[in-house]
Parts: C-alpha cells; structure tokens; sequence
C-alpha cells in the first residue's frame, strides 16, 4: 500500500516573545501509523501539537492536515485530541459528556448514539455512562478522555502523555485500545516522556529538545544508530567486567578461554540511551 | 442540534448541578422578594387595627358592656389584663395605648344629661398624637352607639328617666336648673311610655333608625401612585439578585472552562469564536429569562404582584437579561482564574446592588445614593421592572430604562469579547 501523508509540518517555528519555542522543524506522519514525539518538559511538543492542530499559527512554515490547513474548520474536524489535561465536564456524566461534544462535531440522533455507545465500549466504561465524571478514578476520566477525542471518528488522533497518573490496569486499557485503533488503521501522533510506551507502541519516533528535532526513526533504527554499542557485564574470576561491544559472543568466547564466567548480562541500548546520547540528559531530566 | 445550543443546554446542566450556583441564583431571590415583602408587609387581611390593653377596674354592668363593645371593635386589637399590666406594656412599647375604665365608670354612664360623664383612662406615648386621636374618636363614637341603642329600647331607658328623676331629687343643682332637667326628663319619660306602640306599628323602633351623623366609606384604589402592596417592591429586587447570581455563575463557568481545560477540547472542535461564545451567552440568557419568568410566577400566584402590562414587563425582562450577559461576558473576559472572577465580580456587583436598589428599595432611597444609582445597571433593571409592574411607565417612558440597559450589555458585551482569551 503506497504511503500517505496526513500530517505534514514544514519548517515550522513559533515564538512567544524572546523565546522559539518550535524552531524549524519538519516532519511527516503516515496514513496508519503510530508516532511518537518524545521530549521533556519545555522541549516544545505541546507547542508543536497546538500548531498541527491549529490552534496555533506558526511564525513561519505550513502546517497541513490532510493537504488542508487545520485552522479551517473542516480540516479540524478530521483530528482528535485527547489533551493531557483533562478536558472534560466533571459535573455531567460521561454520556452526557460525550453528547455534548458529538453536538459540537455534528453528530446527532441515531449516528450519534452509536457511535457513543460504540466509543464507551472502546474504553470500557459503559457500564459507568450514567455516573457523574466527577466520580470516576484517574484511570477512567483518562479512558473518558480518549473516548471523547474518537468519538467523531477522527483520520488523525493526537493522544498527548494519556497516560499521566493512571493506575498499571488503566495503562494497559489505554495500551490496548491505541494498538486496537492502529490495527483499525488510524493515524496516532502520541507524546509522552515514557520512553518504554514509546517503545512498546510506536512504529516511528521523533525526539525533540529545545524546539528542535534532534532524530526521527522507527525505534528500532534509533537505537541501532543512536543508541550506541550494547553493554556486555561478566562476572568471571571474583571480578565484575563492564564493556561496549559490537559483537558479545566474541567477547564471552575470549574472557572464558582465560577464566571460568560465573554469570553474565547483555544490557541492549534503549530509547533512554538514545535521548542521553542526543542530548546529554535524561527524558526525565 | 446546532453547536450554540448545545453549547448553552450544557451550560444550563451544569447550572442546575452547581448547588451554590443554583442558591444565588433562585434561593437568594426569594428570600429577598417573600421574606422581605412579609416582614414590610404585616397583615395585609382586612384593615389594619391597633393593639392596645384594656382594664376594667369597674367591673360593674356598665362597664362590662363597654369592654364588651371595645373588644369586639374592628379598630382595636385588645388584650384584657390589669390596670398595672396594661400601663406597663405600653411602657415597654409591646402596645400603643391602654384602655382603663375606672372605678365608677358603671354608675357614670348611667345617668342621664346630669352628674359626672362616665370616664376613659387613655395611657399612651405623647408622641402618638395620631393614636390618641383615633382611640378619642373610636370611644366616643362606642358612647354614641351605647346612647342610642338605650333610646331605641324604650324600656331601659325609662328605668334610666326614672332613676335620673329620683337622684335630681336629692341632687345640689340650682332649683330652675333641677325644674327644668325635672320637666325634660318628665316629658321624655312620657313620651318613651307612648313608644312601644309606635315601634310595633311601625314594624321596629324609630328611634333604632335615628343617627346622631351617618358616615358611609367607599373604598377607592389610588391609581399609580405607587406599590399595591410591599412584595412589589421587594419582587423587582429579588428579579435582580437572581439575575446577578445568574450572572456570576455563567462569568465563573465561562472562566472555569479555561483552567479546567475544557475550554481547549471547545476550540478544537469545528466551530467558530462567535459560536462559542453566542452559546455561552445564550445560556445566560436563557437562565436570566426562565428565572425572572419563574420569580413573577410565583409573585402572581402567592404574593399578588400583578404587573399592569405584560408587554412591558416582557420588554424589562429582556433588556435586563442582556445587560448582565454582557456583564457576564465582561466579567469573563477580565478574569484570569475563577477566584478572580468570584471575587472580583461579587466586589463589583454588591456596590451596583446596593446603590442600584438591589438593597435599599428605590422608592426609600436617599437622594444621594439614587444618584450614585444612576451608573448601576441593577437601578435601571428595576426601575424597568417596577415601570412594569406598578410605577404605571407608558411604552415612551420604558424606553429609558430599557435603553440603558441595552447600551450596557452591548457595551460590555462588545469589551468581553474582545478581552476574552480562549487560549
């Protein structure tokens, strides 16, 4: 199936005052795939969300959804976010909440209903549509969350950190409904500075810092070009040895010819190395 | 369903689920409009009537038939007691004035154009003067009733002629007065002995029918001079306090949109900046409206607050309702926080409340604060609400008031928005 671009962000910069918060940057996201913008706080991917969603206008640079701008509305229509705060009506229950924004894209009568039975069901909390939100736990008002931003049956799905104070079975829902909507095949850009979500869901990653991009890759491609040699541990002779090898076996077969090993450990790199290499800190830094 | 409706049916759930919200803006308005109105209002059952304490020290028939006739009065709310006890409730101020008939008050009243006249002890503050003057003028049309009710039986009055006739006997008048009181009470004992059968053929005595002044009282309504009763006073006043409560919960809920996020998931949905914030502001309007309709309802039910035109009264209510959504949005668009726009907001609305008529009603206001009330919008709202109702405003005269609070809700309106920030 040949690719498709849905968003596309070309040379992007936006400023608040003295500071560029987006400096410059482009990227693609394929029809179908998950991406992943890693990044710690301040790096500018709230920033860069808000222009791709077009709630921002950049400086400088084009932003296109679908080939359109999503400053109009019809363009706009086609995204769903779910913000990382949560943008939901405490006081209404969760089918209340959902009717209200379906009004807001259009949706009425019969289409509406089934498509909020439809996305309740998604995430689990049907049986819990009629209770006030306020209600809820962190865990479901995230689950509520994502539902309202699938609700209109949106191409492209802007999850930004969904996964910010949820419980482990909330997280592994969440999990599982984004590979479910991947395996349907939406278009998901998701932000978080857990670098293990990203590895465990995304077939692409960018890693920003400072508004700018420092690497694009699938995770597998980071890793093998930045994230640096694996780590081979041994302990042989009484001693711990620590080294970086591009070939372990070899290593093992050589330290074993001159002493028995006891044990051993093959540290691969990681996302988190990758970040360290790109960047001198850590994600959480 | 179109985004600005929806946007305000939201709006008014919300309203409804906000207990506080809610308080302010129905709860408060009726205790102003029903607690206030009673307490000014008393009772407003039958004429009004003044309570005094009433001591018989007497206790002779005599003034036993006139207590009788004090208590059943219409002019006098009466507590019998003692002679000490009644002049010390009026000492304490619990009653206006204290009724004592004293010792002798019997015999007194029964003689008859001679001797000492029977005697009322009226206890009351100097500074009555008014009271005391009904209270002298209730006795003595009481004594008048009691003098002819004697003439017309013509029985007790000849046992009262004939006892008259003995005490002049030993009586110390000069002797042509006493000939002469002798000779009048003479022949009226005669004539009183011819009476009864006069009365049977005349079907009832005639003397019943012969008044000393008859006074006939028609009731005649003051045309538009002013309230029919306090609940329209206080019933404006509550229509305002709601209004306001309306006003500050849409401010707060408009502000809360922004901080609690939601107002971002508002802005990525397909609709406009003038959708968002027509819905916003038709919530408010609506919940303005259906609170000022639900406030005269119940007046016209429970209170009798009846406004002379319902058009006008239409016209006030809508005018009003607009000024405090642009209000609304003002407020909504200077606050930053929903602390900012409580406190900010009720700070700047209890001023214009109270200069505006909101506290003090209009009618008793000191010059002074009507016309610092000029620049309060809550002054216009109910001096379009009471033109409505009882001031008796033509079209011509509503447009004032009616104006003014359009030019504030649009100018208000026009500086929100343009200060409003969604982001």
């Amino acid at each position: 199936m040949p690719e498709e671009t849905l968003l596309k962000l070309t040379q992007v910069t936006k400023r608040f005052g003295a500071l560029t918060a987006v400096d410059g940057l482009s990227l693609e996201v394929q029809r179908g795939e998950i991406f992943g913008l890693l990044g710690p706080n301040g790096a500018g991917k709230t920033t860069l969300i808000n222009c791709a969603i077009g709630l921002l206008a950049p400086d400088a640079g084009e932003v296109a959804v679908g080939g359109g701008n999503p400053r109009e509305r019809l363009v706009r229509a086609r995204m769903g976010i779910a913000p990382q705060t949560l943008s939901l009506y405490e006081l209404l229950t969760a089918e209340e909440n959902l009717s209200f924004f379906g009004h807001l894209y259009g949706l009425s009568g019969d289409r509406l209903k089934e498509r909020t039975r439809w996305v309740l069901d998604f995430v689990g909390l049907e049986n819990r549509k009629r209770d006030a939100v306020k209600t809820y736990s962190g865990g479901m008002k995230r689950r509520l969350n994502l539902a309202a931003a699938l609700l209109h049956d949106p191409q492209i799905i802007l999850l930004d950190e969904p996964t910010v104070g949820v419980d482990p079975q909330s997280r592994n829902s969440i999990f599982d409904s984004i590979l479910e909507l991947k395996r349907d095949g939406r278009t998901i850009i998701y932000t978080t500075h857990y670098m293990e979500e990203a590895e465990r869901l995304c077939d692409r990653v960018g890693i920003m810092d400072g508004g700018r991009l420092l690497a694009l890759d699938t995770v597998h491609g980071l890793i093998a070009e930045q994230g640096g040699l694996p780590r081979l541990v041994v302990n042989t002779d009484g001693r711990e040895i620590e080294m970086l090898t591009a070939d372990p076996l070899a290593e093992l077969n050589r330290l074993a010819a001159s002493a028995p090993i006891d044990r051993f450990r093959l540290d691969q790199p990681t996302l988190e190395q990758v970040f360290l290499n790109l960047t001198g800190r850590t994600l959480r830094d | 369903m179109p985004a600005i409706l929806a946007i305000a049916i939201k709006d008014l759930r919300m309203l409804i689920r906000v207990k506080s919200g809610l308080f302010f803006a129905l709860g408060w308005p009726l205790v102003i409009a029903i607690a206030f109105g009673a307490i000014f209002s008393g009772s407003s059952d039958g004429p009004r009537r003044m309570a005094v304490a009433l001591a018989d020290d007497d206790q002779s028939a005599g003034s036993k038939a006139f207590a009788a006739q004090i208590v059943a009065s219409t002019s006098f709310w009466v507590q019998v007691c003692k002679r000490s006890e009644a002049i010390d409730l009026v000492h304490k101020g619990r009653l206006a004035a204290a009724l004592i008939l004293p010792s002798g008050f019997g015999e007194a009243s029964g003689q008859l154009f001679h001797g000492r006249p029977p005697q009322v002890e009226v206890w009351i503050d100097p500074s009555h003067q008014a009271e005391a003057a009904m209270i002298q003028g209730v006795l003595f049309q009481m004594t008048m009733e009691q003098l002819q009710k004697k003439m017309s039986d013509s029985g007790a009055m000849r046992v009262g002629l004939h006892k008259s006739l003995e005490d002049l006997k030993s009586s110390d008048l000069p002797p042509d007065q006493r000939a002469s009181l002798t000779r009048f009470l003479g022949n009226m004992d005669r004539a009183m002995a011819e009476m009864p059968a006069l009365s049977s053929a005349a079907g009832g005595s005639p003397s019943a029918s012969w008044q000393p002044l008859k006074i006939e009282q028609h009731d005649v309504a003051i045309r538009q001079e002013g309230p029919r009763n306090p609940f329209e006073i206080t019933f404006p006043q509550g229509l305002l306090w709601g209004v306001l409560g309306c006003t500050m919960a849409f401010a707060i809920g408009f502000v809360s949109e922004r901080t609690q996020g939601t107002l971002f998931r508002l802005q990525m949905a397909p609709i406009g900046r003038i959708q968002l914030v027509a819905g916003k502001a038709l919530a408010c309007a609506v919940a303005c409206l259906v609170l000022e309709t639900l406030l005269l309802a119940i007046g016209r039910l429970g209170f009798h607050v009846v406004p002379n035109n319902w058009g006008l009264m239409a016209l006030a209510g809508v005018s009003t309702a607009a000024a405090f959504v642009g209000i609304m949005m003002l407020i909504a668009g200077l606050a930053k926080t929903e602390q900012a726009a409580g406190g900010v907001g009720w700070a700047s609305m209890m001023p214009l409340a109270m200069f505006g008529g909101a506290m003090v009603p209009l009618a008793f206001m000191p010059h002074w604060m009507a016309q610092i009330g000029v620049v309060s919008p809550v002054r216009w709202g109910i001096l379009a609400f009471e033109g409505a109702l009882w001031r008796g405003f033509s079209f011509e005269e509503m447009l004032l008031p009616c104006g003014i609070l359009l030019a504030i809700g649009a100018i208000c309106f026009f500086i929100g928005t343009r200060t409003l920030r969604l982001n």
